[in-house]
C-alpha cells in the first residue's frame, strides 16, 4: 500500500524551505515529507527507527540529493534498489551536481530521472511543478 | 666432408667404417705430427740418416735405381765377355784345324799310336779343352780309336775334324777328330766377374747413397729442420729474430736462402698484420667497452627517466584527482549558494514586492542577474575543466551534421533573427564527438553572437586542404576584433567585448583550444574590426586520424 507522499531528502534547511516554496507555490497541495539526511530517508520510508510507528506504506516518489551527511544518496539509492519493496519505487535524483560520473552511477543504480537544479529560480520552480505533475498524476506507478 | 654428428648415429656399416679410417687417419696424421714434431726437436740434437724421411726415402730410391742400373750394365758386362771367352775357344778350334790336322792324319796314315798320344794330350792342354778323341774311319774292323781326357755331360762345345791323307784326287778321308771344349770354366768365371760386379757395384751404391744422404742433410734437411723448429717456436706475441741459417754463406744466394727470405717476409707481413689486427683489436674493445658504458648509462638513465615518470604520473594523477574532486565541489558547493541567493531574491521579489520600492526592486533584480551569471560562469568553467579531462572516444565524426544541429538550436533560441548559413556538406574528422560538439556549439555561437548587428548576417563552416592537411573554419561577417587582441582571445575569462554589449563568459574559445589541443590540432583567428571574423582550427596535426584512434 503506498502513500502519496513525496520524501524529500535534502539535507540543507535553505534548500528544503526554496523547494517547499516552489511546492506550495503551485497550490497542488502535495504532501511532501522531509528527510535530512539518508538515515531518516531510509527510517522513513521502512518505517523503522524514529519512524517505526508510521502506518502509511512506501512514498510515491522519492526526491534525492546526492551530497548528503552520513550515507550518501546514491547509497540510498542502492539500497532502497536492493529490498522487493522499495524496487520499483519512482526515484528522481534532485542535486545541484551535473557530474557526470553522478549521472551514470545515478542511472545505473536505476535512477528514474536526474534533474540538475537551475540557479534561476523561476526555472526551478517549474521544474519542481512539472515533477509533481509528472510523478503523481500523469505517471502510473507500479502496482503492489 | 661428413659431419662426425651426422654419421655416429648412421646405420650404415661402410659409412661407419668410412668414419672410423677417417678417424684413425686423422688420428695417424696426429700422430705423425707429434712424430714430426719430436724428431724435429730430436734432430736438433742429432740427425741420422736413416730417420724416417726424406733421407729414407732418398736411400730408398738411390739403391733401387742403382740396382737396376748395376743389373742391367752387369747383364751387358757378362754377354760382352762370354761372347769374348766363347770366341777364344772358337779361335782355338779353327787354330787346331789349321795347324794340328795335318800332322795328326800322317800320323793316324802311319798308325803311331804314340806319337798320336802325344798329338792329342798337346791339343788336350790347350785352355778348356775337355776332351780329344781320335776315330779311325774305313772298312775296318777295329778301326784305332784314341781319347784323351773325359767325356763331360754339362755345357760343352764341340767340334769334328776330318783327317785326310794323299793330295789332289788321291786324297781320302782315313780318320775323324772330335774336340770338346768345357764352358764350365767360361761359366764360372761369368759368376766371378758377376759376383765382383755386383759386390763392388754394391758398396759403392751404399758409399754413394750414405754420402749423398749425408750432404742433403748438411745442405738442405738440417736446414730444414732447423726452419720448422724455429717455425714451431715462433710466437706472434713474441718475435724471435729474424731467421738465419747456421752454415757458411755460399757463393750466391740458393733455394734455402730464398726461403728464408720469403719466410722472414713472411714473418714480419704476419707480425705487421698481427700489429694491426691487435691494434684493431683493442679498438674493437674500446669500443665495445665505451658500448657497454653507454649502455650502462642508457640504462641508468633509463631507470631514471622511468622513476620519474613514475612520480610525474604519479603527480599528475594526483593533480588531476585533485582537479575531479575541485569540479565535483565546484559544481556542488558553488552553485548550491547561488540558487540560495537567487531563490530567495526571487521569493522576495514575487511576494514582498509591495513593500519595496522601485530602487529596492532594482537591487533585488542586480542580485540575482550576478547569481545568474556565476552559475553561467560555473557551468562554463565545469566544461573548460571536463574538456580536458577524461578519455577521448575517437570515431568519425561528421562536423557538417553537428554544425547543422547548433545552428538550428540558435535558430529555435533565436527565431527572430535572419542569418544566412552556409554548410559545407560530409566534413568529417576523426575525434570525441562530445568534445567536437563543444568546440562548433562555440564558435557557431560566437559567429551568431557577433555577427548580430551585421546588415545581411552571414555565417559559413567548411573545411580547405592545406600542406598540413584539413582546416576546419567557422566564418562570420560580424564585428570582429583588433588582430592585436588576437592573443588574449584564447586566454579564459578574457574578453574582447564589453558584457553589456556581447553577453558571455570568457571561457569559450580558452575551452575550444584545450579541446583541439588533445585532438592534435589548434586554433587561431584572422579578422579586422567591422569585417567579420574567421575561427580556422586542425585535428591531428602532422598525423593520420589513424594513428590516433
Amino acid at each position: 500500500m503506498s502513500s502519496h507522499k513525496i520524501l524529500l531528502v535534502e539535507d540543507n534547511v535553505d534548500d528544503v524551505e526554496l523547494t517547499m516554496h516552489a511546492f506550495r507555490s503551485h497550490g497542488q497541495g502535495t504532501d511532501v515529507v522531509v528527510a535530512h539526511d539518508g538515515e531518516e530517508a531510509l527510517d522513513y520510508i521502512y518505517a523503522q527507527g524514529s519512524y517505526a510507528d508510521r502506518k502509511e506504506g512506501v512514498p510515491a516518489l522519492l526526491l534525492l540529493d546526492l551530497k548528503l551527511p552520513g550515507i550518501s544518496g546514491l547509497d540510498v539509492l542502492r539500497r532502497v534498489r536492493s529490498v522487493p519493496e522499495t524496487r520499483r519505487m519512482p526515484v528522481v535524483i534532485l542535486t545541484t551536481s551535473d557530474d557526470e560520473g553522478d549521472i551514470i552511477t545515478g542511472y545505473d543504480l536505476g535512477a528514474n530521472s536526474y534533474i540538475r537544479k537551475p540557479v534561476e529560480f523561476g526555472s526551478f520552480t517549474r521544474v519542481v511543478e512539472q515533477l509533481g505533475l509528472y510523478w503523481l498524476m500523469i505517471n502510473t506507478p507500479a502496482p503492489h | 666432408m661428413t659431419s662426425h654428428a651426422a654419421t655416429l648415429d648412421s646405420p650404415d656399416p661402410d659409412r661407419q667404417n668410412a668414419d672410423a679410417s677417417i678417424l684413425s687417419s686423422v688420428q695417424n696424421r696426429a700422430d705423425s705430427m707429434t712424430a714430426a714434431d719430436f724428431g724435429a726437436a730430436e734432430g736438433l740434437r742429432g740427425f741420422s740418416p736413416l730417420q724416417k724421411g726424406i733421407g729414407l726415402r732418398l736411400l730408398a730410391y738411390i739403391v733401387l735405381f742403382s740396382t737396376v742400373v748395376t743389373l742391367i750394365a752387369t747383364v751387358i758386362q757378362l754377354y760382352v765377355d762370354y761372347r769374348r771367352d766363347v770366341g777364344a775357344i772358337e779361335q782355338r778350334m779353327q787354330e787346331i784345324e789349321r795347324t794340328s790336322l795335318d800332322s795328326i792324319a800322317g800320323s793316324l796314315w802311319n798308325v803311331d799310336t804314340g806319337e798320336l798320344h802325344l798329338q792329342l794330350e798337346g791339343l788336350q792342354r790347350l785352355p778348356d779343352m775337355q776332351m780329344v778323341e781320335l776315330r779311325e774311319t774305313g772298312s775296318l774292323d777295329k778301326p784305332l780309336v784314341i781319347r784323351v781326357g773325359l767325356p763331360q755331360d754339362g755345357a760343352v762345345m764341340g767340334r769334328d775334324f776330318p783327317l785326310f791323307h794323299g793330295a789332289g784326287g788321291q786324297r781320302q778321308q782315313i780318320g775323324q777328330l772330335r774336340v770338346e771344349a768345357s764352358l764350365s770354366s767360361v761359366y764360372s768365371r761369368l759368376w766371378d766377374t758377376a759376383v765382383f760386379i755386383l759386390l763392388s757395384q754394391g758398396v759403392k751404391t751404399f758409399l754413394v747413397s750414405m754420402f749423398t744422404l749425408y750432404l742433403v742433410y748438411r745442405l738442405v734437411t738440417r736446414h730444414l729442420i732447423s726452419i720448422a723448429a724455429y717455425l714451431d717456436r715462433y710466437d706472434l706475441h713474441q718475435p724471435a729474430p729474424k731467421l738465419e741459417l747456421s752454415r757458411r754463406k755460399p757463393m750466391s744466394t740458393d733455394e734455402l736462402d730464398r726461403m728464408v727470405n720469403a719466410f722472414n717476409v713472411m714473418c714480419e707481413g704476419l707480425q705487421g698484420a698481427y700489429g694491426e689486427l691487435s691494434h684493431v683489436n683493442k679498438e674493437l674493445q674500446d669500443d665495445i667497452r665505451a658500448r657497454l658504458r653507454a649502455e650502462e648509462e642508457v640504462r641508468h638513465l633509463n631507470s631514471v627517466l622511468e622513476l620519474r615518470v613514475r612520480q610525474r604520473t604519479a603527480e599528475l594523477e594526483a593533480a588531476n584527482k585533485e582537479l575531479g574532486s575541485f569540479t565535483y565541489s565546484v559544481s556542488h558547493d558553488l552553485r548550491a549558494p547561488l540558487r540560495r541567493i537567487e531563490g530567495f531574491g526571487q521569493i522576495l521579489a514575487d511576494e514582498y514586492a509591495g513593500n519595496l520600492d522601485e530602487r529596492g526592486l532594482h537591487y533585488i533584480r542586480r542580485i540575482r542577474a550576478g547569481a545568474n551569471d556565476m552559475g553561467e560562469m560555473i557551468d562554463s568553467f565545469l566544461k573548460l575543466s571536463r574538456s580536458t579531462r577524461g578519455e577521448l572516444a575517437v570515431e568519425t565524426v561528421n562536423l557538417s551534421s553537428l554544425a547543422a544541429d547548433t545552428v538550428e538550436q540558435l535558430r529555435e533560441k533565436d527565431p527572430e533573427r535572419q542569418v544566412s548559413v552556409e554548410i559545407q556538406s560530409d566534413v568529417t574528422v576523426q575525434g570525441d564527438r562530445r568534445l567536437l560538439r563543444v568546440v562548433l556549439e562555440n564558435l557557431l555561437d560566437n559567429a551568431w553572437k557577433y555577427s548580430r548587428k551585421a546588415d545581411k548576417p552571414m555565417i559559413a563552416f567548411g573545411a580547405t586542404q592545406d600542406a598540413g592537411g584539413t582546416v576546419f573554419f567557422v566564418r562570420d561577417n560580424g564585428v570582429g576584433f583588433d588582430m592585436a587582441n588576437v592573443n588574449r582571445l584564447f586566454t579564459p575569462f578574457n574578453r574582447l567585448h564589453k558584457a553589456e554589449e556581447f553577453e558571455g563568459s570568457g571561457i569559450g574559445l580558452a575551452t575550444v583550444q584545450r579541446i583541439l589541443a588533445r585532438h592534435g590540432g589548434r586554433v587561431w583567428a584572422t579578422a579586422a574590426p567591422g569585417r567579420g571574423a574567421t575561427f580556422h582550427f586542425t585535428c591531428w596535426e602532422g598525423k593520420s586520424a589513424d594513428e590516433q584512434s
